[in-house]
């Protein structure tokens, strides 16, 4: 084909044009670079070395890795609000993310076929994530109040008596025994029904947007393997779980590694829902919340900018154990 | 070469630090400069929102029409509390702050740390520009005290601005109803609150006695009310959790238990005591306009009244005073005296009357209540009448380094008491210990 | 297409009135699922049109017992309103076209030209989408002071209370970068070598036929920009002191103090608020799906 003998060309002359690509590939990131580097990663360079002094509003004395210490192991108030802060993000990662995509995948599942109001359905899942969470925390102060909130009233409606929601720092699973009169170790409490209002709210935020990335994927699949699958008298389930899911695995993984990027660094969503206290009882306190308490409520910007750092790693460390584990696992279809 | 320059160095910085510890008697002479009467501008960061933005707004228009000295102010609204005071740690770091700013007094501990806030004292006793004695003393003696800092050589480092206090807000129509006085001691509050509690035939509370508060300076107002006090006298630990602090979270717990209070939601309390499904709420004078203007659309009787106390005797009844100050950052000469000339305007009994009366805060001067503005403001709200009268009650919450982590404390411990998750004498014991070692560690 | 996939074999007569039974059991999902993720803006609106007692009635009412338009009128007036929209649409729209040039040209240089550094320069970029935005808020703040102290030397760029401190960090975003270089790469590469033997620079191919075959992109990574730019909060808060050049999210969180407990007046704002970007993604979700779909999520 005449696709084969035009590279040939093109790697001679792109060869020879090397050092005049090069210094135009440059001028087409200048922008890019000199903005990114001014506004994101110069900062970030300056917040490192705040990391490395005692900051107290002031820059103070040297420390060294002992703001990174403190959080870790070396402090006996700090260190223990880490360790804690670091439990309730993990938690509201898993709280989070897998039901996220699990709904998101079977709306986009069935928004994929055609079907009538398709257009409807697609612009109504998607209007909470246009909506800021600021606005929508105005209005999820309602559904979810103790008193005069629309859940309460169709619990009630169920039997179920009236629940405190983003009030309530019990676990869930705490809560669910009790009722049968059943008394759990604190260890098996689970997250407070506070944090999982918070990650209802979250899912609710995201589903439009991981539906769309869903059905972005589900139209790369090629219509192929459907056919191949029915001429073989396999009826839908079997599509689904044999051709659908399989082949659908790289977009699920991506959106598994954005939605915990997404929620490992998430502020606004917890910051809205809880006043900024990280309450009731600190049992929403994510580690990005505990950056803002120890930065901007009590003035200790290396503090603070230490504890950045160590989500930072941790995000990274996060995003290579997913490439590591879950991505082999990935069928990448070619 | 570079060794020269080194002792060079070091002897200026001697010499400085020597100047710098010598004592300073012309220390009042930056207080005691004039204005040339060139336009001098100055810029006040506020948090006030609202009605009272507008009536703050309407005060700097005077100022600035008729100081006759070349002042003009500029008064910005900065958001919230919480985010004036993140703005102005950013701008200190930035060396680009206001002239003025306003701000609590554990906002004014954290910006001395980095020295950048002025004595006020050298400009309220200079002869030249400061106020006469019996000017002095018509302020009242708290709102020097909160203003005075114990840990930075008891200097003035802000001033009294929109000042309120703790107060209980009732409704009227309620406490007729189950006929009943307004409580004046805490064992009357408990049994009235239990007596006005509904609940309707499936056992679902429909009015309450009382909304619980979870801010720390509301449990501070009750342990003042009952008598105790809420740090030691040398200020290295807590005293709040003596009897009277067990007291306080013994009572939630009981009426958390017979349904007679609730944790409300944001600012649900003012609608409720509106709406008639609560009798009694704490909050601040400041929430006066709120439920004025919730009667205004749907009247119903209330007023306010001072806490429920331990003593019948005057003189030792006590509340938690509160609302914020504002300070003055070092600038030029000129901007500092600038900025202390609108404040002490502000603070003359005539705009304080005039203030106190559009913005619903208190009044910083006694002389201020004589002012014909307040009597027609007091004629037509009575509240802001039955608030003003119990100032004298009011004082100041403690300032010390670490006193904002403590709030979190005590929020943490009455939310631990009324949703069950330990019993009162736990609660404040933990808290209490986690207090003392905070403030351990802000020494 | 996919019609088929949900076609049961005829002629299997046991199985005939599935179908229906099957699309209504498929729109019931769809609809409870729909209902709930709708349910918030429901009541938005709804309490945005009641009196202040009915909004705070328990449980809520379905729909107004009357009608209440003036909690609009009510709501704009006492806020400059005007002004915060005009800023935010200022800013939004300039940051996005800005930022949708930098990322065109970015994306490019990555996905179709050949340099030293390339992989290194593309994780650095991504690394910044990685840094909580917190940790990297007072150095920022300190940069846009107009102090020469503060900076250690460096200029700073004494920018508060501006259109360009909203506007310039924000035109260049790694994400957008990323998002065109996957839709670049998923552009047959013959046409890149067909015109270059044309002897088409790279500019002239970029715009001539690069970016009309990348609407979907362009519009994609344009409408998640001006998502951003438009619900921007704590960055426009804290570097404006003045309503001159405050956003409406910034005007929103203020009236949410101011309002109190109106919680009529606080629902009318925000429905005004929230109203345009919702109809903007009404006009332009179609293609949202398509330059998602193009832009090559497969790894």
């Amino acid at each position: 084909m005449a696709a084969e003998v035009i590279p040939a060309n093109v790697r001679a002359s792109s060869r020879r044009r090397l050092p005049v690509e090069a210094i135009q590939a440059w001028l087409f990131l200048l922008p890019a670079v000199l903005i990114l580097g001014v506004f994101q990663i110069f900062p970030a360079i300056a917040a490192f070395y705040m990391s490395l002094f005692k900051w107290d509003v002031v820059q103070g004395a040297f420390r060294g890795v002992g703001n990174y210490t403190d959080w870790l192991y070396d402090n006996s108030i700090r260190s223990p609000d880490f360790w804690r802060s670091l439990s309730t993000t993990f938690t509201y990662v898993i709280f989070t993310v897998p039901l996220e995509i699990a709904v998101a995948l079977v709306i986009a599942y069935l928004l994929f076929q055609k079907m009538r109001g398709r257009g409807i359905y697609r612009t109504v899942y998607y209007l909470p994530y246009v909506t800021s969470f600021v606005a929508a925390a105005a209005v999820f102060f309602w559904v979810f109040h103790p008193q005069y909130g629309l859940i309460n009233d169709l619990l009630g409606v169920v039997g179920i008596g009236p629940q405190r929601w983003l009030d309530e720092p019990d676990g869930i699973f705490e809560l669910a025994a009790s009722a049968f009169g059943v008394i759990l170790p604190s260890w098996l409490a689970g997250p407070s029904l506070a944090l999982v209002v918070i990650s209802l709210v979250t899912i609710w935020h995201y589903l439009g947007y991981q539906i769309v990335i869903f059905l972005a994927g589900l139209s790369n699949i090629s219509q192929e393997y459907y056919e191949a699958a029915r001429l073989d008298g396999a009826n839908e389930r079997q599509i689904f779980t044999r051709i659908t899911l399989p082949l659908l695995s790289p977009t699920t993984f991506f959106v598994f590694t954005v939605a915990s990027i997404g929620v490992l660094r998430s502020f606004d969503s917890v910051y809205v829902l809880t006043n900024g206290f990280g309450g009731p009882l600190d049992t929403t306190r994510t580690v990005t919340l505990l950056v803002f308490k120890t930065a901007f409520q009590q003035a200790q910007f290396g503090l603070g900018a230490a504890l950045a750092f160590i989500l930072t790693l941790i995000i990274l460390l996060f995003t290579l154990i997913q490439f590591r584990v879950l991505g082999p696992r990935v069928n990448f279809g070619e | 070469m570079r060794v020269k320059a080194a002792i060079l160095a070091t002897l200026m910085l001697v010499s400085a630090a020597c100047s710098a510890a010598a004592p300073a008697p012309q220390q009042s002479t930056e207080a005691d400069i004039t204005l040339s009467g060139a336009p001098v501008g100055i810029t006040l960061w506020h948090a006030l929102s609202g009605p009272q933005q507008v009536a703050l707004d309407a005060m700097v228009k005077k100022f600035n029409e008729t100081n006759g000295k070349g002042i003009t102010v500029s008064a910005l609204n900065q958001g919230n509390y919480t985010q004036l005071y993140q703005k102005t740690l950013g701008a200190i770091q930035a060396g680009a702050l206001p002239e003025l700013a306003h701000a609590y007094e554990s906002f004014v501990a954290d910006y001395m740390k980095a020295d950048v806030v002025v004595d006020l004292g050298a400009y309220k006793d200079s002869v030249k520009n400061g106020l006469a004695k019996a000017s002095q003393d018509d302020i009242y003696k708290g709102y020097y005290d909160t203003n005075t800092f114990p840990q930075y050589g008891n200097k003035l480092l802000s001033w009294p601005f929109t000042k309120s206090l703790a107060v209980m807000y009732v409704n009227n129509d309620v406490l007729k109803e189950i006929g009943k006085p307004i409580p004046k001691t805490w064992d009357e509050f408990e049994a009235t609150a239990l007596a006005a509690t509904k609940k309707d035939s499936s056992g679902k509370v429909t009015r309450y006695g009382f909304a619980f508060n979870t801010d720390a300076s509301y449990f501070n107002a009750q342990v003042y009310a009952r008598g105790g006090t809420l740090m030691a006298a040398d200020n290295k630990t807590v005293a709040w959790n003596g009897k009277e602090g067990l007291a306080v979270l013994q009572m939630y717990d009981r009426m958390n238990k017979n349904g007679s209070g609730y944790s409300p939601k944001g600012f649900d309390f003012q609608n409720d005591l509106a709406a008639g499904k609560l009798a009694f709420f704490l909050s601040s004078t400041s929430t006066l306009p709120f439920i004025r203007d919730l009667a205004d659309k749907a009247p119903f009787s209330w007023s306010i009244a001072n806490l429920p106390q331990a003593t019948t005797d005057a003189t030792k009844q006590k509340t938690v005073q509160f609302g914020a100050n504002v300070a003055v950052f070092k600038s030029t000469p000129e901007k500092q005296l600038a900025s202390w000339l609108f404040i002490r305007w502000m603070s003359d009994t005539d705009q304080s009357a005039q203030f106190a009366s559009t913005s619903y805060y208190m009044p910083v001067r006694k002389t201020a209540a004589d002012s014909q503005t307040l009597k027609d403001y007091w004629a037509k709200v009575p509240q802001g009448k039955q608030g003003f009268d119990l100032i004298q009650y009011s004082s100041p919450e403690p300032n010390v380094r670490g006193q904002q982590d403590i709030r979190d404390v005590i929020f943490n411990m009455i939310t631990e008491v009324i949703t069950g998750k330990s019993t009162p004498d736990t609660a404040i014991a933990t808290a209490a210990t986690k207090s003392n070692q905070i403030l351990k560690d802000a020494q | 297409m996919s019609e088929r996939a949900v076609t049961i074999p005829r002629g299997f007569p046991g199985l005939a009135p599935r179908p229906r039974v099957r699309t209504i059991a498929k729109h019931a999902v769809l609809i409870l699922v729909a209902g709930v993720v709708a349910y918030p803006f429901y009541f938005m609106v709804t309490s945005s049109f009641k009196d202040i007692l009915e909004a705070t009635r328990t449980p809520p009412t379905i729909f107004p017992s009357e009608l209440h338009p003036e909690n609009y009128t009510d709501a704009w007036s006492r806020a400059p309103w005007g002004r915060y929209f005009v800023n935010t649409i200022f800013v939004s729209v300039s940051v996005t076209i800005l930022e949708l040039a930098t990322a065109c040209l970015a994306a490019y240089a990555f996905a179709r030209m050949r340099f030293r550094g390339k992989n290194l320069l593309f994780t650095i970029f991504l690394a910044t989408l990685m840094i909580p935005g917190e940790a990297t808020l007072i150095p920022r703040y300190v940069l846009m002071s107009p102090s020469r102290v503060a900076c250690a030397g460096l200029p700073c760029l004494g920018w508060f209370d501006s259109y360009q401190v909203q506007i310039v960090p924000f035109i260049a975003s790694a994400f957008s970068i990323f998002l065109m270089r996957q839709f670049f790469l998923s552009i047959p590469s013959e046409l890149s070598d067909a015109a270059r033997m044309d002897g088409a620079g790279h500019l002239r191919f970029l715009w001539s036929i690069v970016l009309p075959l990348s609407v979907p992109a362009l519009i994609t990574a344009g409408l998640i920009t001006f998502l951003g730019s438009w619900n921007a909060f704590q960055w426009p808060l804290i570097v404006t002191s003045k309503p001159d050049f405050r956003p409406v999210q910034v005007g929103l969180s203020a009236f949410r103090q101011e309002a109190g407990s109106s919680y009529h007046l606080l629902m009318a704002a925000s429905t005004f608020v929230v109203a345009p970007i919702v109809l903007l993604f009404l006009v332009a979700q179609r293609y949202l799906v398509q330059g998602i779909a193009r832009t090559g999520i497969r790894g």
